[in-house]
């Protein structure tokens, strides 16, 4: 039986604009518009880029217990897990991490933003909103807690670059309040309108919005919230108020590119059904200081404590914009003795960076080589069974070619997602 | 993404079934990929090619495209040796996107079978085919 295959409500502009359409997660999804994938990734580093992810699934967990059950499905501890003090999770924060099964292993990775007491919205990935329902629905027994996948009912546009906040401002009532205070992982307002939270962000024809600091390609920008009525009028705003700064629409193939660039996982390929950790987002396990154990239970903590041997996944950064391909057959990494250690998860290029002398830039690193003009550089994730130290360098090898990479602690410089904004509206 | 009545399928060239073009001229035959291919890839960053000197056979894998995310391998159309490469495609692969029958060809090629030029598609066969989703 073939899935039905679903659209959002952008989908008729998508094609009238000439979009290059893919099924991904369900959805028939754009994956590069007329621009091309290469100008819609830079123009994300240089200017603004705007995304279609209505696609995304988000689920709203109510109720008394609401924080209990999050606490045992969700690997951040809420209670401490807000800057670098590790404040608790409040109305307006925002929190990344993982939902795992018993073996440790992950279920799907989620943004959780808590939007009043007791309140909480969990933005999934695209087909995961059910699957993620189901699981904190099995673990809430007899809690007092709703759990609502509101997948169809909210649409999302994330602007993404350094230009987001300067469009933002051409369009939004009473922007400076908006912005005031507006951290990275913070939110504001409501796509609701009977929420009394709709009145704080509404755009200047009345259209109420969560705006949230947060995004999925590195880069400054928002994610934007809507009820799906409202989301072709809000696309056709910012595209409006974006032309001065040369903001474009972009597709999956940018956001696949920038976000492996700047380091993020793609769930179901970079993070995946194998033990959730040795890998570069421990962040989002909720350790102690000593690191010797966990500071809350939760789901697959066990399984994760009692793990003797499990693989590293590592980000690596290749000499040029040569890749291996991922697909049937598997690409795998080889060791300096040409055995075979582990394999490639992700190899895409990153067009916006370039090696000059012994260091990396990309094109919006202010100290950039003058004339610097980078073809891009072959990036990503692989998982090895030894663990690989940053400097080192392997070989990737598919069924066609070799390619020397270095192992990483970071892919693409100077990334301006935690910029604030007051810095951005001077751009 | 375009529709087969939007593609620019010229008359003056052969079409395989993996989207490479081939067109006579004098001794030798160029190849490329076409619009149709170029379409679907999207923009192209890489591209490699073969040494001149080299021989393949029909259908034998000659080089590789690579777009933002992939990597697509490259077939020989017709078998023979390599006369020529667009080394112009080093510096400038999008040429692929933007001129893909002209300064975007690949490679010249000295044909050492006949019937290989026979087996290719016309652009009416080539068309029907692609409705036909091969």
């Amino acid at each position: 039986m073939h899935e039905e295959i679903r659209n959002t409500p952008l989908h008729d502009w998508h094609l009238s604009h000439g979009a290059n359409m893919a099924v991904f997660g369900g959805y028939d999804m754009p994956l590069w518009y007329p621009s091309g994938a290469k100008k819609e990734h830079l123009t994300v580093l240089t200017n603004a880029g705007i995304f279609d992810t209505s696609h995304m699934a988000v689920i709203m967990v109510t109720g008394t217990d609401a924080f209990e059950l999050l606490q045992l499905c969700f690997t951040k501890d809420l209670n401490a897990c807000v800057g670098k003090k590790k404040a608790p999770l409040k109305p307006g924060k925002c929190v990344y991490g993982a939902y795992l099964n018993e073996n440790g292993e992950l279920i799907d990775d989620a943004i959780v933003s808590q939007i009043e007491h007791n309140i909480y919205m969990i933005v999934v990935n695209a087909g995961m909103g059910g699957d993620v329902a189901r699981h904190m629905t099995y673990y809430a027994g007899l809690r007092d807690v709703e759990i609502i996948d509101l997948t169809d009912k909210i649409g999302k546009i994330d602007i993404q670059g350094p230009m987001a906040a300067g469009i933002l401002m051409n369009i939004l009532k009473e922007p400076e309040e908006v912005f005031d205070e507006m951290f990275y992982f913070t939110f504001k307002g409501h796509f609701d309108s009977r929420s009394t939270l709709a009145g704080t962000v509404k755009l200047t024809d009345g259209t109420p919005l969560l705006l949230s600091r947060t995004g999925y390609t590195g880069e400054f920008g928002f994610e934007i919230f809507v009820n799906p009525d409202h989301l072709i009028g809000t696309w056709e705003m910012l595209l409006a108020a974006g032309k001065k700064f040369d903001l474009i629409p972009c597709g999956l193939a940018a956001r696949d590119s920038l976000r492996a660039g700047a380091l993020l996982p793609l769930s179901h390929q970079d993070i995946g059904p194998w033990p959730f950790i040795n890998h570069r987002w421990l962040f989002t396990l909720p350790y102690n200081d000593d690191g010797t154990g966990f500071t809350k239970k939760f789901i697959g903590d066990e399984a994760l404590h009692n793990i003797e041997e499990s693989e590293h996944t590592c980000a690596f950064v290749g000499y040029d914009l040569r890749k291996v391909s991922t697909h049937d057959p598997a690409a795998y990494v080889l060791d300096a003795a040409g055995n075979e250690i582990g394999t490639v998860l992700t190899c895409v290029s990153d067009m916006a960076i370039g090696r000059h002398g012994d260091r990396i830039y990309s094109i919006s690193s202010p100290d950039k080589p003058e004339g610097f003009n980078p073809k891009g550089l072959c990036c990503g994730f692989v998982k090895v069974k030894p663990k690989l130290l940053s400097g080192q360098i392997v070989e990737l090898k598919d069924n066609r070619r070799k390619i020397k990479v270095m192992i990483v602690d970071d892919i693409r410089p100077d990334r301006t997602a935690r910029r604030p904004i007051k810095e951005m509206l001077k751009i | 993404m375009k529709e087969i009545s939007q593609l620019n399928l010229p008359d003056d060239v052969r079409y395989a079934e993996e989207h490479e073009w081939a067109r006579p001229e004098g001794e030798k035959v160029r190849v490329g990929i076409d619009d149709y291919a170029q379409d679907q890839l999207g923009d192209i960053v890489f591209v490699e090619l073969p040494q001149v000197g080299d021989t393949f056979e029909k259908d034998e894998e000659f080089g590789t495209v690579e777009s933002v995310k992939a990597v697509s391998e490259l077939y020989m159309p017709i078998g023979g040796e390599i006369l020529a490469v667009n080394t112009a495609l080093e510096e400038f692969p999008e040429l692929l996107n933007s001129d893909p029958y002209d300064d975007g060809w690949m490679i010249d090629v000295i044909p050492n079978n006949p019937d290989d030029w026979d087996a290719l598609m016309t652009k009416d066969a080539y068309i029907e085919a692609l409705k036909g989703g091969k």
